[in-house]
């Protein structure tokens, strides 16, 4: 008889280790709703950043008295020449747009088209329509 | 003589070859492990595509039709600000831009790069009142069609439905929404960090400006506070496997791409949406207009995720019951906040009925 027991060592361990993220996982955001644990992290958060706040400005001052520009500036330098690049290759002759295929806008949905489609639990959800009606015309027309 | 063997003999034999599987895997691991290491970030969003538009943190591609004919209208799928809009097009096989192009569709993207300074203003009024009216017009113009389709994917969603509420009038044809929240009490963990009585969100962002990166993963992460280290786990013990190791790492990669957000719209998503609920309470105006979702009457399609930790299905599921469409539909799939758009079950079940959706609608 076949029996459900499962003695692989490695397939436990697998399944420990999301027993376990589910576990803290679920530990974790009861932990967050609870008032003072929210409180302490977003203390601890305000802090940080303030202290990041104050670091940023204050390098950011002693870098202006060496006459540096900051990490932050370079990398700001470096997106506007990049912007600045992307918008000359749009200035620049749209030679290979020319080559981007533009096909007809005739396409029609095929009736039988095959559908690998499978909807989860979804009580709520209406059957889909299988084609728009003349009425559906109507109303779109309506509501726009 | 009886040849068939006994019960504790099977499991022996499978144990053994178990083993032996294992301790080939770890060779594997030891050997991918340093290849790993050294290897470059795997490339993305390599659908070939043009950029129509860039403007400061915005950015419009246009991707290339493959199919011989196309449905009429086009697509404009709006990527939420918080991330990079390659969660889309992931690699061959695992994009949905490169499925709706096959199945015949035109699609231009709306993606972001990190605001610089300048942009720290930003709000809901640039992104609803400026950038998906100027994408939309531009979409129009490129493909000389005036209905546009608009697909939101979570914040993306949120602020297609604000636009489509505030220009009732078109020209938009079909609104398609991803995980998009509208009952932001329904996102307890994220309404308990930013609790007035403990957050002062203008002080933060008076002193911030721009919201760093880290500080948006971070608050994703204590969502789930042991999923990185898990999948961390994970990663180890799939070493031998190219295939996952590809997959982690793109995914890992759009993770660490987060974007900053300006804090503008930081500013004004909590105080409005998280702390106030003003978008479900019918009380949410930008730039002096109010948003009524009962002002939508073009075709809708939500798409729910069942096991969302980002967007509980019941901070989504408002949507369907608030617009005033009388086309309108709602799927729960299964699966999570990414997985329902990028992972194997959105190839099998979503961009399916994505398409078959649109297909009636786009003609």
């Amino acid at each position: 008889m076949a029996t459900s027991l499962n003695l692989d060592p490695f397939d436990m361990w697998r399944q420990a280790v999301a027993q376990l993220e589910e576990g803290m996982n679920m530990l974790g955001t009861q932990s967050l709703k609870s008032d003072e644990v929210s409180k302490t992290l977003l203390e601890i958060s305000t802090v940080s950043l303030q202290m990041q706040h104050v670091l940023e400005k204050a390098l950011s001052k002693y870098f202006k008295a060496i006459n540096l520009p900051s990490r932050q500036e370079v990398s700001e330098l470096a997106d506007t020449l990049r912007r600045i690049e992307d918008k000359l290759d749009q200035l620049l002759p749209a030679a290979p747009q020319a080559n981007i295929p533009r096909p007809a806008r005739t396409r029609r949905p095929k009736p039988d088209a095959p559908t690998q489609f499978a909807p989860g639990p979804n009580p709520r959800a209406p059957e889909p329509k299988p084609r728009r009606t003349a009425g559906a015309k109507r109303m779109r027309k309506e509501a726009r | 003589m009886n040849a068939t063997p006994t019960a504790s003999a099977i499991v022996r034999a499978s144990l053994v070859d178990r083993l032996q599987s294992e301790v080939e895997r770890t060779i594997q691991r030891n050997l991918k492990g340093f290849e790993y290491i050294g290897s470059p970030a795997p490339d993305v969003g390599t659908t070939p595509k043009t950029v129509l538009h860039r403007r400061g943190t915005l950015s419009l591609y246009h991707y290339h039709a493959v199919a011989e004919e196309v449905y009429r209208v086009p697509i404009l799928l709006v990527m939420a600000p918080t991330n990079k809009a390659f969660i889309f097009d992931l690699a061959p096989g695992q994009s949905l831009i490169e499925y709706l192009l096959a199945r015949g569709h035109d699609v231009y993207v709306m993606d972001w790069y990190a605001p610089s300074r300048a942009e720290a203003h930003l709000a809901l009024e640039n992104y609803t009142l400026d950038f998906i009216p100027d994408c939309v017009r531009r979409v129009q113009e490129d493909s000389g069609v005036e209905d546009v389709t608009v697909v939101g994917y979570c914040a993306g969603g949120l602020m297609s439905t604000i636009y489509a509420a505030l220009y009732p009038d078109g020209p938009l044809k079909n609104l398609v929404c991803f995980t998009t929240p509208i009952d932001f009490s329904k996102m307890d963990l994220f309404r308990k960090m930013a609790d007035p009585s403990r957050f002062d969100v203008e002080k933060t962002v008076d002193s911030l400006g721009i919201i760093p990166a880290e500080m948006v993963i971070n608050s994703f992460n204590m969502l789930r506070p042991m999923s990185e280290a898990a999948s961390q786990v994970r990663l180890w013990d799939n070493l031998w496997n190219d295939q996952y190791v590809k997959s982690f790492r793109r995914m890992e990669r759009w993770g660490a791409e987060t974007l900053p957000l300006p804090g503008g719209y930081f500013r004004q998503t909590t105080r409005e949406l998280l702390q106030k609920n003003a978008l479900y309470e019918n009380r949410l105006t930008v730039g002096g207009r109010q948003v009524d979702l009962a002002r939508i009457k073009v075709p809708l399609l939500s798409i729910v995720a069942q096991y969302d930790h980002i967007v509980p299905p019941a901070c989504a599921r408002p949507l369907v019951e608030r617009v005033g469409s009388r086309d309108k539909e709602e799927v729960v799939l299964p699966g999570g906040h990414v997985s329902i758009v990028a992972g194997p079950n959105a190839v099998k079940r979503m961009w399916p009925k994505l398409d078959q959706w649109l297909q009636e609608r786009s003609i």
